[in-house]
């Protein structure tokens, strides 16, 4: 079975998240690793990243209507995100909570700063591989 | 995931209406054709509209179209 654009739509979030933002993650540890502590000297890398992000994924939606018959997103669509999104929302919850134990321990603003990045991007990266699983196992 | 407990007669009507595609069906129906797909093969229980839907498009009644297969206990008294 040919993938529908909602379906492609989901493949292009997920490797480009992964690419990207694990691509932010390691030069950020490269640049811990050196001693660079101030959280201004992450701002410009985080969004050199995200300016990244948002044009390959305007380019990876443009191939992908271009290859697909678009008819909008149905209602397997609409229930198969609203799975994925409640079985992965726990992901960011307990991200939270660390950093607020993090805080409350005085830990660096930076290491709170990328423990809620880091939850939120392996909440969004559950909540998609998820969807990938009831487009492709059935849900 | 996986199986659910509804299988339908899908397959047969499409064949029966003239070998008509699952693309022609979806559009008929509003869905896509991965869904018609899936709910052919028994990975989606489609909601009650989209049921009547399909069966509307058959000119069936619905349990001509869509069989729930009960576990024995179920439903009675």
């Amino acid at each position: 079975m040919s993938a529908s654009f909602e379906e492609k739509s989901v493949w292009i979030q997920l490797l480009s998240l992964f690419l990207v933002m694990g691509g932010y993650f390691v030069v950020a540890a490269r640049m811990w690793d050196a001693g660079v502590t101030p959280i201004a000297a992450y701002v410009p890398l985080f969004a050199g990243a995200v300016v990244l992000l948002v044009v390959v994924q305007v380019a990876g939606h443009i191939v992908a209507a271009i290859t697909s018959r678009q008819t909008g997103a149905d209602e397997r669509d609409r229930l198969i995100g609203w799975r994925a999104e409640s079985n992965a929302a726990w992901i960011l919850g307990v991200g939270v909570l660390l950093a607020i134990g993090g805080l409350a321990m005085s830990i660096d603003n930076l290491w709170v700063a990328h423990l809620l990045l880091a939850a939120m991007l392996l909440s969004e990266l559950t909540k998609y591989a998820l969807q990938l699983a009831y487009y492709r196992l059935g849900v | 995931m996986g199986q659910t407990r509804i299988s339908n007669a899908i397959r047969q009507l499409r064949f029966a209406a003239g070998e008509m595609t699952q693309q022609e069906l979806a559009d008929r129906v509003g869905v896509t054709r991965q869904t018609v797909h899936a709910i052919e093969a028994g990975k989606y229980s489609p909601s009650l509209e989209v049921a009547f839907r399909i069966a509307g498009v058959f000119k069936q009644p619905l349990e001509s179209v869509f069989v729930y297969a009960a576990e024995p206990d179920v439903g009675r008294d």
